[in-house]
């Protein structure tokens, strides 16, 4: 085997091999179950480790000749990988995201259940999606797309919000229901295209499949409305808040950092080839869809009284972006995509973490009930600010360039495309930042300072005066809770470098992904 | 004139027929079991039987092997009534593995001594005898014959627990609903004879290539052996009988009737309409589509509202015979469409006979079968448990179940195209399905009802089975292409 060969199949095997010795170690008994987190820490490690050295390993354009063995001969399937600057970003933010999560079940748990088969459990999703992201033929990213289901199904229905038992069982189901039903009709999409194209190998499609003709269409609409479920697109999104506000903290880090990648990985990788942007209705439709979702997601966000359905809906906000970006089958649009993607994926992983660490210390995720938390808990509160400024788009911080390109792409889609149109929705995507900080800052407002518990005496500013000098400030602090651990900090700090790092310097991202992207669709413009 | 009869190709039916009759005569002549031990002899060598069935199936694998022909034909070429070929072997295989786990989940009724173990494994492997003969048939009085093998028995076997009865108006259920299933597929076969001249498929079908004159005769003879056949294989709308069939008779009954019972009605449906009728395809195949298409959303549905695991498995079934008659909806376009339902068929046998073993082994210890009682299963008897929730997975075609969600590619594969609105049909039957076994599989998981409850008895044979349908789901997870590729090579 070459050395690319055992680097790509290693980064699939390595999760699943650790998630094996994860569960074997695990005690179900102890709620902490110590060793096997420690073993599933370091496995988180290795694999993002692997990830760096495969990403070293890989040419930016891939030839993807390393990994293609027959699976199923009679079904034309192959075992075939490959790793390019499309896809390796998403599997290094995947490694990351993933280990940063073990790392912090040493000392965080959700609280029921026990940490080690939520470890294996984050695992065996970590090894799916890492197949998914480099799997390049149609069946095999099927196949890898569902490994991840069943386990994040448990992992919401065993370790979700403990205080509403009914209601995380329900939140999983309408998951994993929503989800299949999405892939299932993207797999039929998939065997319409086998049948027109001759191939399930989608460098192939993409190199010389021209798609035309009613079946093309078919497959097309029915592959974007798989991966719409998975993105999720409005309005198909409604599976998202429940389970993302029911699942445990690490469940909604991977849920909403890593799982909702796949369906805007699947939209660049297996959409955009088998769409012809000549067809009049489909790419304007699903761009019209992308930016009703952002709007839509920041009113919804205005009226949300629960701190992670909030985050939650702002993910599909976020994700109307990216897939704006996709449909204008630009270069351009694939690194606005790809770059909104990871950029996505840090920030809201760490907002994530941080509605966790304020649910762990409040005891509730209601809005009502947090005020003040700069009183009671400033740093937490600080991080919570920095997190929310780079999620609302501030430049200089990763947020703002997977926004501004997206929009940009926008205005200048393929030439095939009807420009005006593009425009009108590129309009209606900026008027959506606006919102997007309207109820960023409506929250930080709202959570972080709360209600002014003084108040000037008179109208002369000059001269403000407490009310009463008897004011004890901790009644609407209430009592100074515990802050940042030393866990937590070094959770968060690689997500939040990495989020400056990002915002000011995008060159190290857009590069490579541009090559890829036109390496892989030469056609685009 | 004498017949040649090749003795090699009928080898395998025979050899069951004999052990048929040899468990008979040691019932008979033994006398009531005295031990444990003993009351397993006849299961014992009903698993013997296949094994050794399946010998001179494996000399059989290179080639193809005609007996019962007609000695001097008038003209053409000489037809026959009894091929092996590599789709008999396919079908040979899923039976006598299906038969073998089948009698080792009959065990478990031993423990309990009201079903008498010699009567009972005469009659599956006379049953099976049925099934392996129905493969190979090339007429359709042979056909019909060996369904009725396979059924006739079927309604003793139902029938055969004692003082039981539910079983007894189970069985009488089934029998109602089989004997008209047939004078409604004999009719619909004595049409096909007037109009075609023939009772050979490949006779019929040449005919039909050349013109009949009574096109509709055929057409009308087609549409009534669908009937015929739908009932057997429980195609809504003709499935009333299986929940209350399946509920009332044994659970290894249940399970012989939802895997090898059912593939002999999908053999006949294959065997009839691809190698007989298929000149009349753009007639057929739209019609089979409604039926998949009704079979799979009515079995889904209702399943929803079980809480009962085997009426559960019983709608189940119903649902899966759904997706395997897919395929026939794309078979006027093209011929190898019907590659898919053998390869489902194949996956959903190993997967479905696991899923009633285990229930099986549950049965004995709570004999009401809510899923309730599958409470903390996974840590109460981790084998079966494990073996379950792969079985549960792989029906509802979820990873780590990857064979079965290859065999929902493979029927993606065949009608996606030529009729794209039943695979999106499919598709969101999929989806329904999902809740009912994510429910059951939630189950497997709790922590259990009673605190330190002590493991179950898992008698000897039902682990074994559970065993053999747990590897063999894990095998192909892995390497699917060792299942498929013979498989779907069959009609390529």
């Amino acid at each position: 085997m070459s050395r690319p060969a055992l680097l790509l199949d290693g980064l699939v095997a390595l999760p699943f091999a650790f998630a094996v010795l994860t569960a074997l170690l695990a005690r179900p008994g102890r709620p902490r179950d110590a060793a096997a987190v420690v073993v599933a820490a370091l496995g988180g490690f290795a694999v993002l480790g692997w990830s760096v050295w495969a990403w070293m390993d890989a040419s930016a354009a891939m030839d993807g000749s390393h990994v293609d063995v027959a699976w199923i001969a009679q079904l034309d399937v192959r075992w075939h990988l490959g790793l390019d600057g499309i896809s390796g970003p998403l599997v290094l933010m995947t490694t990351l995201v993933v280990a940063l999560c073990l790392f912090s079940l040493l000392r965080h748990g959700p609280g029921c259940g026990g940490n080690g088969q939520l470890a294996a459990l984050l695992l065996l999703i970590e090894s799916g999606v890492l197949g998914s992201f480099l799997a390049l033929d149609l069946v095999l990213f099927f196949a890898f797309f569902e490994v991840a289901l069943i386990p994040m199904w448990f992992v919401i229905d065993g370790w979700g919000d403990r205080h509403d038992g009914p209601g995380r069982r329900r939140a999983a189901t309408r998951f994993l229901v929503f989800t299949v039903l999405g892939s299932a009709l993207m797999l039929v999409g998939f065997m319409i295209v086998h049948a027109e194209a001759g191939t399930f190998d989608i460098l192939r499609i993409a190199a010389s499949y021209r798609p035309s003709g009613a079946a093309a269409v078919t497959a097309a609409v029915l592959i974007a409305l798989g991966l719409a479920v998975k993105t999720p697109l409005w309005p198909l999104h409604i599976w998202l808040p429940d389970a993302h506000s029911k699942a445990p903290t690490v469940g909604s880090v991977v849920l909403a950092a890593v799982l909702l990648k796949l369906g805007t990985y699947g939209f660049v990788r297996f959409w955009l080839p088998v769409v012809d942007p000549s067809w009049r209705l489909l790419a304007p439709f699903v761009a019209g869809f992308a930016v009703v979702g952002i709007v839509y997601a920041a009113l919804a966000c205005l009226a949300q009284t629960e701190l992670k359905r909030l985050i939650a809906y702002s993910s599909v906000g976020h994700m109307g972006f990216v897939v704006l970006a996709v449909a204008t089958f630009t270069v351009g649009g694939v690194q606005a995509a790809v770059y909104a993607s990871v950029a996505h994926g840090l920030i809201t992983g760490l907002l994530f973490f941080l509605a966790g660490a304020i649910k762990d210390r409040y005891g509730t995720g209601d809005l009502a009930g947090l005020v003040v938390l700069y009183g009671s808990v400033p740093r937490i509160g600080g991080l919570f600010a920095f997190a929310a400024m780079a999620s609302l788009g501030l430049p200089g911080l990763a947020g703002f360039w997977g926004e501004m390109l997206a929009i940009r792409s926008a205005v200048y889609p393929a030439s095939a495309l009807p420009g005006s149109t593009y425009v009108v929705l590129a309009v209606i995507a900026a008027f959506g930042v606006i919102l997007t900080s309207a109820y960023f800052l409506a929250l930080l407002r709202r959570i972080l300072q709360g209600a002014p518990a003084v108040r000037p005496v008179n109208e002369d500013v000059a001269s403000i005066e407490l009310v009463s000098g008897e004011i004890d400030p901790t009644a609407a602090t209430g009592p100074r809770r515990r802050d940042v651990d030393g866990v937590e900090w070094l959770t968060w700090a690689p997500l939040i470098m990495l989020t400056v790092l990002l915002g000011v310097a995008p060159g190290v991202l857009l590069a490579p992904v541009a090559d890829a992207a036109t390496a892989f669709l030469g056609r685009l413009g | 004139m004498t017949q040649d009869i090749d003795w090699l190709a009928v080898a395998a039916p025979l050899v069951l027929a004999v052990a048929a009759v040899l468990v008979l005569l040691g019932d008979a002549f033994a006398g009531p079991p005295r031990s444990r031990r003993a009351a397993l002899v006849p299961a014992t060598l009903t698993v013997l039987a296949t094994v050794a069935a399946a010998v001179p199936a494996t000399m059989l694998r290179d080639d193809t092997r005609s007996t019962f022909c007609v000695v001097r034909p008038l003209e053409g070429p000489v037809p026959c009534s009894f091929v092996v070929d590599r789709f008999t072997l396919v079908f040979w295989a899923i039976t006598l593995f299906g038969t073998a786990v089948v009698a080792l989940i009959g065990t478990v009724a031993v423990v309990e001594g009201r079903t008498p173990a010699g009567e009972w494994n005469f009659l599956l492997l006379c049953s099976a005898t049925g099934a392996l003969t129905i493969a190979a048939s090339r007429d359709l009085i042979t056909l019909v014959v060996a369904l009725e093998v396979v059924s006739l028995p079927a309604f003793a076997m139902t029938g055969l627990h004692r003082g039981d009865r539910r079983a007894a108006e189970a069985a009488v259920k089934f029998f109602l609903v089989s004997v008209i299933s047939t004078a409604v597929m004999l009719m619909g076969v004595s049409l096909l004879y007037g109009a075609t001249g023939s009772v050979f498929l490949e006779q019929v079908d040449s005919a039909l290539a050349g013109g009949v004159d009574a096109h509709r005769v055929a057409v009308a003879g087609t549409l009534l052996t669908i009937v015929g056949l739908a009932f057997k294989v429980a195609a809504v709308p003709f499935h009333m009988w299986v929940p209350d069939t399946y509920v009332g008779a044994p659970v290894a009954v249940a399970a012989y009737l939802s895997v090898v019972s059912k593939a002999a009605g999908f053999v006949g449906l294959i065997l009839v309409l691809a190698l007989g009728v298929g000149q009349l395809a753009d007639v057929w195949s739209p019609v089979v589509a409604v039926l998949a298409a009704l079979t799979m959303t009515v079995g889904n549905l209702l399943a929803l509202l079980q809480r009962h695991a085997i009426r559960l498995l019983a709608w189940s079934s119903v649902a899966q015979a759904g997706y395997i008659l897919v395929p026939f909806g794309a078979a006027d376009s093209s011929e190898e469409a019907l590659g898919a339902s053998m390869g489902y068929l194949a996956i959903y046998a190993f997967v479905n006979l696991g899923a009633f073993a285990v229930a099986a082994v549950v049965g004995t210890r709570y004999p009401a079968q809510r899923l309730s009682d599958y409470r903390g299963l996974v840590r109460d008897e981790p084998g079966a448990g494990w073996a379950l929730a792969f079985s549960l997975v792989a029906l509802a075609g979820l990873p780590p179940g990857i064979v079965g969600l290859l065999a929902k590619v493979v029927v993606f594969d065949a009608v996606a195209g030529p009729a794209t609105w039943l695979a999106v049909v499919m598709a969101v039957n999929v989806a329904i399905g999902l809740v009912y076994y994510a429910r059951w599989l939630a189950e497997l998981f709790r922590p259990s009802a009673v605190q330190g409850a002590s493991r179950y008895d898992v008698p000897n044979g039902v682990g074994m089975a559970i065993g053999m349908t747990f590897v063999a789901g894990l095998v192909f997870s892995v390497f699917p292409g060792w299942l498929l590729d013979p498989v779907l090579g069959v009609l390529r």
